[in-house]
């Protein structure tokens, strides 16, 4: 065993990780829970404006621009697939709904390798001005991106609670996530409300792929993937809770960073968030219900 | 509003259709002799030796999207796994190899149990999960063996409970069967295991399991008040693909000669779903349509000069048209695009003295419906 000093700086990078992990599962509860669908092309769609935004930087563009066009192209294409493929799916299973995402994945996965090529072995990263700065707790290097990434996920958690227990919409969407035809019975603009949620989803996903590819690394495949850890912890809170996802991701973040400097175990420290789905689900899935009208696992 | 009253049409479930010894189901298995004779004698006469080893792994990958159409077509049960479950059968069937001189249809066949044992394993408490969870639960499996298969990497030789050596200069080849070493003549090896593989699921699929698959994937809850073993039914699903899997591992062990665990990363489990959705998960053929689009299309683009990325991008595209359109998959929809096109050309050209015959009312089954 390592000694403790060697874990401290884990902390902080386990706690940034689980932060951007957190508002990732709570922008995925919540589209879940406001439309049904489980939204696996999350990682990829941060990818692809992550990488956008590099390209933008290469060719001059202001640090300001280009992470706002992240931002808006993840935003644009998670509203343009809910808009045309939503109401397409409206009425299947949720496991449908979900595997049509993974055909938004692969279309930009593809399309991500066929422009930011990979196979030449170029390099490319993607850093924020806040890297520079920060500050120190005792011996532990704090910057800034990381309190941004933790502070994102807490402001997030807290901040969509509140909107979906006080405003309008908010309500409207948890009205949804009971049963979508009374609520379009109730005269709740329905399919506007759905376009609000995939937006929200859409830019809780640029804000992710920001932060990843400056805290993780810029290639289209590892930010594609990256959300399978946001999915253990949107899976341990059932796809249900925000504030269990938000702890959730604490953990995962938290633990698949602490692993690193134990030798025996820092190969292994990717399996962290299967592990932790794994354990969560099966444990959490003992009381069973089965019903004919709704999907309850 | 109608659509929120009545529930989605499910169709007629694939397995309870008439068994009727009629013409047309004759001169259905008159051209399948007449294909499969060609795939053995035929085909690797005609083709490049490139493509003979591509067709190698048409006929690997054709057992692996058999298996998974099994589940999710006739069971409803999506697996996000199963590249990491044939790295499993690969894995045990190479280890074997190294380690004994046991002839090759005998490790196929204990790839493929100790296969079965590792699914059962996994499948017993995953099961207990439906759904959408099932198919998350298996993608955060497949993600875990992916990553201990990294660290453990695959036999190369060397001794152990592992046979992994890093040190080791020379790797030796894994051997393939005696009668078969030959690439031709491994292809054809490998056809006549699928063929054995599509004759066990198509027992299975004409007998009382496939009517509990389809009874189950129909409505679980009224499978259950049937007085269906549905957990056992479900399992034996699970298994059934876990063997079939772990076998086509053990043949693509011997058909690529070495292993290395990059070549199972956890996202060809979804590539593979995508296809076999796309080939059309109700029918056997389905399977050998999926695996032509998951090996044949890139080796004939690699030939071109094309990026395979375009592909990544067409399975994409595949899988949103499937599943919003069409959920029978190509195997489905090609034959009967041809049949309206022929009946547009006739109109077009016989007009006045042909009929064309009204087109058959489309029920097609959902995917995936365990609701």
């Amino acid at each position: 065993m390592p000694p403790w000093s060697d874990f401290e700086p884990f902390i902080v990078s386990g706690l940034a990780l689980g932060g951007v992990y957190a508002l990732s599962g709570v922008g995925l509860v919540v589209l879940y829970r406001a439309t049904g669908v489980l939204y696996l092309a999350f990682g990829a769609v941060g990818a692809m404006g992550a990488l956008i935004a590099w390209s933008l930087g290469q060719v001059g563009a202001p640090g300001w621009v280009t992470w706002l066009v992240c931002i808006a192209v993840a935003a644009l294409i998670t509203l343009g697939y809910g808009v045309l493929f939503g109401p397409a799916l409206a009425k299947r299973d949720p496991l449908v709904k979900a595997v049509a995402t993974i055909g938004l994945t692969l279309v930009l996965y593809g399309a991500m390798d066929l422009l930011w090529t990979t196979s030449g072995g170029e390099a490319r990263s993607l850093s924020l001005p806040t890297d520079n700065g920060g500050f120190s707790i005792g011996q532990i290097q704090v910057d800034w991106t990381q309190v941004i990434a933790l502070g994102a996920g807490i402001v997030i958690t807290a901040g969509t609670g509140a909107f979906l227990r006080y405003t309008k919409l908010g309500t409207a969407m948890r009205a949804m996530a009971n049963d979508r035809e009374i609520t379009a019975t109730l005269g709740v603009p329905v399919r506007r409300v759905e376009a609000a949620a995939w937006l929200g989803c859409g830019v809780l996903a640029g804000i992710a792929g920001l932060l990843l590819a400056d805290l993780v690394a810029l290639d289209a495949t590892t930010l594609t993937f990256l959300v399978i850890s946001s999915l253990a912890a949107v899976l341990v809170a059932r796809l249900r809770s925000i504030t269990l996802t938000f702890a959730a991701a604490i953990v995962v973040g938290l633990l698949h960073d602490l692993l690193t400097p134990i030798t025996s175990l820092t190969n292994y420290r990717d399996m962290t968030p299967f592990v932790i789905a794994a354990i969560g689900l099966l444990v959490l899935s003992r009381r069973r219900v089965m019903t004919q009208s709704r999907e309850e696992a | 509003m109608r659509a929120a009253l009545t529930r989605p049409q499910r169709g007629q479930s694939p397995a309870v259709t008439r068994t009727r010894p009629d013409r047309r189901q004759l001169v259905r298995w008159v051209v399948t002799a007449v294909l499969v004779l060609f795939a053995l004698f035929g085909l690797p006469q005609l083709i490049s030796l490139y493509y003979v080893d591509t067709m190698t792994q048409v006929a690997v990958y054709s057992m692996v999207t058999l298996a998974l159409g099994v589940l999710v077509g006739r069971v409803g049960l999506v697996s996000l796994g199963q590249v990491a479950v044939l790295a499993i059968g690969a894995w045990v069937a190479a280890r074997l190899l190294f380690a004994t001189t046991q002839p090759y249809p005998l490790i196929l066949l204990e790839a493929g149990l100790l296969t079965l044992v590792a699914g059962v394993l996994i499948g017993l408490p995953a099961l207990r999960l439906r759904g959408l969870y099932l198919a998350l639960i298996t993608l955060m499996f497949a993600g875990a063996i992916t990553v201990v298969l990294a660290t453990v990497n695959f036999p190369n030789g060397g001794t152990g409970f592992l046979g992994y050596n890093g040190s080791l200069l020379h790797i030796p080849p894994i051997r393939r069967p005696s009668i078969a070493s030959g690439d031709p003549a491994y292809y054809r090896y490998s056809v006549i295991v699928a063929i054995i593989m599509f004759a066990l699921v198509f027992v299975h699929i004409k007998t009382k399991p496939g009517r509990a698959w389809a009874a189950i994937r129909r409505s679980e809850p009224a499978a259950l008040a049937a007085g269906i073993n549905t957990t056992l039914y479900k399992l034996w699903a699970f298994a059934l693909a876990s063997f079939i899997t772990g076998v086509a591992g053990g043949v693509l062990a011997g058909a690529v000669h070495y292993l290395y665990s990059i070549d199972f990363p956890t996202q060809d489990s979804i590539t593979l779903l995508a296809v076999t959705l796309m080939g059309g998960v109700y029918s056997l053929w389905g399977a050998v349509v999926a695996a032509l689009l998951y090996q044949f299309l890139p080796a004939l683009l690699n030939n071109w000069g094309v990026s395979a990325d375009w592909l990544i991008i067409l399975f994409g595209v595949g899988v949103l048209q499937v599943l919003t359109t069409s959920p029978a998959g190509l195997a489905d929809q090609f034959p009967k695009d041809m049949a309206r096109l022929g009946r547009a050309l006739r109109g077009r050209f016989l007009r006045g003295r042909f009929r064309p015959p009204p087109a058959a009312p489309a029920a097609p089954p959902a995917a995936g419906s365990t609701s």
